[in-house]
């Protein structure tokens, strides 16, 4: 039997399927998800003014009329008003949502191989880059990582979770790596709202705070294994909250039905 | 004696290519010399009339056949150009796969707003490129470092400080990718005979002809006595390392 696959063979559907182009539908919502989680999550305040459609378009790599999409769910859903005229454009509206109605909207669209996965992935880079950055950390940029952390607020939900993410955007850059940098802002750009959830739990963040100070003390220490260590610890209390959160819901969800 | 009189070219070589790799930094800083001066001259200090005029300066740069820079501009201090924090006047060149602008043939001005993930960084006159200048009111080589605001990529910022009626009004800049650099720099280095290493004030090194000490890597701590003392770029921050025993 020939091993050449044949052009009905799966893999040749798998190899089309890699180069298949986006569904305008999957993209509008991806827009839509990252537009919803800032405003929930308090990034985006009431009253602040969206960007245009035109530069939502630009900004993520979409077309206008996908961001012209994503903007209509948004509405849609409450969380903004499109008003027009010279002073016009599209304004976030005060919400009665909190953020246990956030979990519910992610946390059910996830399951639990998936948001364990999603754990794995960031872990291993994040393990990856703390261990480089350990080595390789110069005198200066420990103390500038150091001296970051120590003025970052992390005593509100929204502050906390961009300071989360950019302590381990920083780490990367010590890392000296540009790949490494690249994925972490594309994964914290599709996921960081989401990993970060666990912050609006107060507990958390005093947690994730420390355990921030071991890594940047680690890193300053040049003990590449303590870095890696105080990192996966996070990422693994990270993901335990997240797999909890889902679990409570859910059973909340069938004791209600 | 033969063995010393080999030691003594390679010092010499090592000393040739220090001055080489200093001239081509000192090439750019002319560069940024003649942009400093002539934003120092403004006359309207609008984003409306210094962007278009900074991007006249920096975009031939930009646009030149296999340019040297990667990104160039003004930055102005706070106050200058708009009220509160510092106004980019900055673009960067035709870009390949950035991770947000994508592929790009054309200059393209950078757009703070368009990196929320870098909002966590309070204050931009703290770093080094602006913070450095501002201090010393000299002249200064940032890196090697990865630029997670403009390129994505591992690059040296040159800076220079820009003083209009004895206060500091912000620097004029460029950006060298490392491995644009590297073409350049490698040619000269190799022409030391022995393993020679390019690296940083902070002894980072930024290109090397010896494997055992690659691009990134700190030097200090694992230069022992098999090199020899650093050799200064003439009018850079930046030093060549010549392994002279195996």
């Amino acid at each position: 039997m020939s091993q050449e696959p044949s052009a009905t063979t799966p893999s040749r559907g798998a190899r089309a399927a890699v180069f298949a182009q986006l569904t305008g539908a999957g993209r509008s919502e991806q827009v839509a998800q990252r537009l919803t989680d800032a405003i929930l999550l308090g990034v985006l305040a009431p009253g602040d003014r969206l960007p245009s459609e035109a530069e939502l378009a630009k900004r993520f790599g979409v077309a206008l009329v996908t961001a012209r999409d994503a903007l209509g769910a948004v509405r849609e859903a409450g969380l903004v008003e499109t008003r027009r005229g010279r002073e016009g454009g599209s304004f976030v509206l005060a919400t009665e949502q909190t953020p246990e109605r956030l979990l519910q909207a992610r946390l059910r669209g996830l399951s639990q191989v998936e948001i364990a996965d999603l754990a794995v992935y960031f872990g291993t880079l994040a393990a990856g880059c703390a261990e480089r950055a350990a080595e390789l950390a110069s005198t200066d940029e420990a103390e500038r990582l150091t001296a970051w952390l120590h003025d970052a607020d992390f005593s509100s939900a929204s502050d906390s979770g961009r300071n989360a993410g950019g302590f381990y955007l920083e780490i990367a850059v010590v890392s000296q790596s540009p790949r490494l940098v690249r994925e972490q802002i594309r994964l914290q750009a599709e996921f960081g709202p989401m990993l970060w959830l666990c912050l609006t739990d107060p507990v958390m963040r005093a947690r994730v705070y420390a355990q921030n100070q071991r890594t940047a003390e680690a890193i300053a220490a040049h003990d590449a294994a303590a870095a890696r260590a105080s990192v996966r610890a996070q990422i693994s209390d990270l993901s335990a909250w997240l797999l909890a959160a889902k679990e409570r819901l859910e059973q909340g969800a069938a004791a209600d039905g | 004696m033969a063995e010393n009189h080999s030691a003594d070219s390679v010092q010499a070589r090592a000393r040739n290519c220090a001055a080489a790799i200093g001239a081509l930094f000192n090439g750019v800083f002319g560069t940024l010399d003649h942009w400093r001066s002539r934003v120092e001259a403004s006359t309207a200090w609008g984003a409306g009339e210094i962007d278009p005029a900074v991007y006249a300066m920096v975009g031939p740069e930009l646009t030149a056949a296999d340019p040297l820079l990667i990104g160039a501009g003004f930055i102005a201090a706070p106050g200058v150009v708009r009220g509160k924090g510092l106004h980019f006047a900055w673009w960067l060149g035709p870009l390949e796969d950035n991770p947000i602008l994508g592929t790009t043939t054309e200059p393209s001005q950078l757009d703070l707003a368009s990196r929320e993930y870098a909002d966590y960084l309070r204050d931009l006159s703290a770093l080094e490129w602006y913070r450095v200048p501002e201090a010393t009111g000299a002249r200064h080589i940032t890196g090697p470092y990865v630029d997670h605001l403009c390129t994505c990529d591992y690059i040296l910022t040159l800076t220079a400080p820009v003083v209009v009626g004895g206060s500091m009004a912000g620097v004029v800049g460029a950006d060298v990718l490392v491995r644009r650099l590297e073409r350049d720099a490698l040619p000269l280095m190799r022409a030391v005979g022995a393993p020679t290493a390019l690296v940083s004030a902070a002894g980072r090194v930024i290109v090397s002809t010896d494997p055992q000490l690659p691009v990134g890597t700190l030097a200090a701590a694992d230069a022992g006595p098999a090199w020899t003392g650093a050799i200064t770029c003439p009018g850079t921050n930046l030093k060549v390392l010549v392994r002279t025993a195996q």
